[in-house]
């Protein structure tokens, strides 16, 4: 009775599991998987593209929709331009980041902030494709017939208190970011799509000067 | 004596005058579903974000702050019943002294639960003060002689102004403009309304 009790909820589990994701099943080789990644996103120097940002305030009903402008260059380095319905400029430079919010200047050094040099580090391991490396989560990955999505989920205390997962979407022809979700531990959820896209395309340095 | 009089607080100074509380009830802020740019400096440090305030079907106002890139700081909810709901905040704000100064705060721009029957009306300077009693001090909204403008709203104790509010540009109810300034340490709230 125990023994079937226990294939019983194996098997719940395992719907769920599988289920989490609707469309979307587990990478049977996460290793495969994870080389070819490795290798196809070594190729992209460089990413600029717009962005639909969606907050979704579930018990509200309500979202909240902002636009703007990205840019991605190797090594470790982004901008994001918010244009629509604020302006708001973030620019990750390494270690460094610089914040524009209207008149007011803000630089922040990542490294004396870990909670936020967790959260840039996301970003560029998105798009570096180094999100596997990152010792602050745990990854699971599924598909579907034309995307790939990455499930990180975090394994720190700071970030664990903050995110339930962050999940990645890469289209799996050329492994290139379409989505990041942040699914918050209050199932409010932030989706920022990237729309677009010009792979390696020639980005000035200039756009990243922090100064 | 001079030197007595001319630094006493103004909340010393107000005569008592008559008038009209619906001079002061138009002014209580429409918040069906608001989105404001946010600019928080505390102690020397600025934060920026986006405050969603919400009407809901239960009569409560929900609050949530979040970031720019969508992450949430807090989620309060000002009950129908004058109670105050926390739905989340993160740890570094979770703190009752950083709780009640929010939800202080909040409720002098709500007006939301006002006790007309306890109101004073005061005069000074050309100002007109309605002054509600409050546990802990009062709390002043401030017109002009005509009522067409609220001039102030302030959170005081019998001498000392603690919190000085404004809300202004209505349109259709809605504040345009939204600000909060502690007298008493280094704490501001700025709030311009975003069109969506």
């Amino acid at each position: 009775m125990r023994r079937m009790f226990i294939a019983l909820l194996g098997m719940i589990l395992g719907i769920s599991l599988n289920a989490q994701y609707t469309g979307y099943s587990p990478v049977p080789d996460t290793a495969k998987f994870k080389t070819a990644f490795s290798a196809a996103t070594k190729k992209i120097v460089s990413i600029k593209s717009d962005f639909v940002q969606e907050k979704n305030l579930s018990l509200l009903s309500e979202k909240i929709i902002s636009k703007g402008r990205f840019w991605f260059k190797r090594e470790s380095l982004v901008r994001m331009e918010y244009i629509q319905p604020f302006q708001y400029l973030m620019i990750l430079n390494k270690d460094k980041i610089f914040i524009k919010d209207g008149q007011k200047e803000n630089k922040i050094s990542a490294r004396s902030n870990k909670l936020f040099q967790q959260i840039n580090r996301i970003m560029i391991d998105c798009m570096q494709g180094t999100a596997f490396n990152n010792p602050d989560f745990k990854a699971r990955i599924f598909e579907n017939k034309t995307n790939s999505l990455i499930e990180l989920t975090p394994l720190t205390k700071g970030l664990k208190e903050m995110f339930k997962s962050i999940n990645v979407i890469v289209d799996s022809r050329d492994f290139s970011v379409i989505s990041i979700e942040m699914l918050e531990l209050s199932n409010d959820n932030t989706l920022i799509r990237f729309t677009n896209k010009e792979m390696n395309a020639e980005i000035p340095d200039s756009l990243f000067i922090i100064r | 004596m001079l030197f007595f009089f001319g630094c006493s607080p103004v909340y010393m100074q107000m005569k008592t005058t008559t008038g009209n509380i619906l001079d002061l009830a138009k002014f209580k802020p429409v918040f069906n579903v608001a989105l404001y740019k946010t600019e928080v400096d505390v102690v020397g440090n600025h934060l920026s974000g986006l405050l969603l305030i919400k009407k809901m079907p239960d009569s409560s106002t929900r609050m949530v702050f979040s970031n720019e890139m969508g992450f949430t700081f807090f989620d309060f909810g000002f009950m129908a019943d004058g109670n105050f709901k926390v739905y989340s905040v993160i740890k570094k704000m979770n703190k009752k002294a950083v709780l009640k100064t929010l939800r202080n705060d909040f409720e002098l721009i709500l007006m939301e639960h006002l006790d007309t029957a306890a109101v004073s009306i005061r005069i000074n300077k050309g100002l007109i003060y309605y002054v509600f009693p409050e546990t802990k001090g009062y709390n002043y909204y401030i017109t002009d002689t005509t009522g067409d403008n609220l001039v102030s709203m302030e959170r005081a104790s019998k001498r000392k102004t603690v919190v000085q509010a404004i809300m202004k540009n209505y349109i259709k109810g809605t504040p345009d403009t939204i600000g909060i300034s502690h007298k008493t340490f280094n704490f501001t709230i700025g709030l311009k309304r975003i069109e969506r």
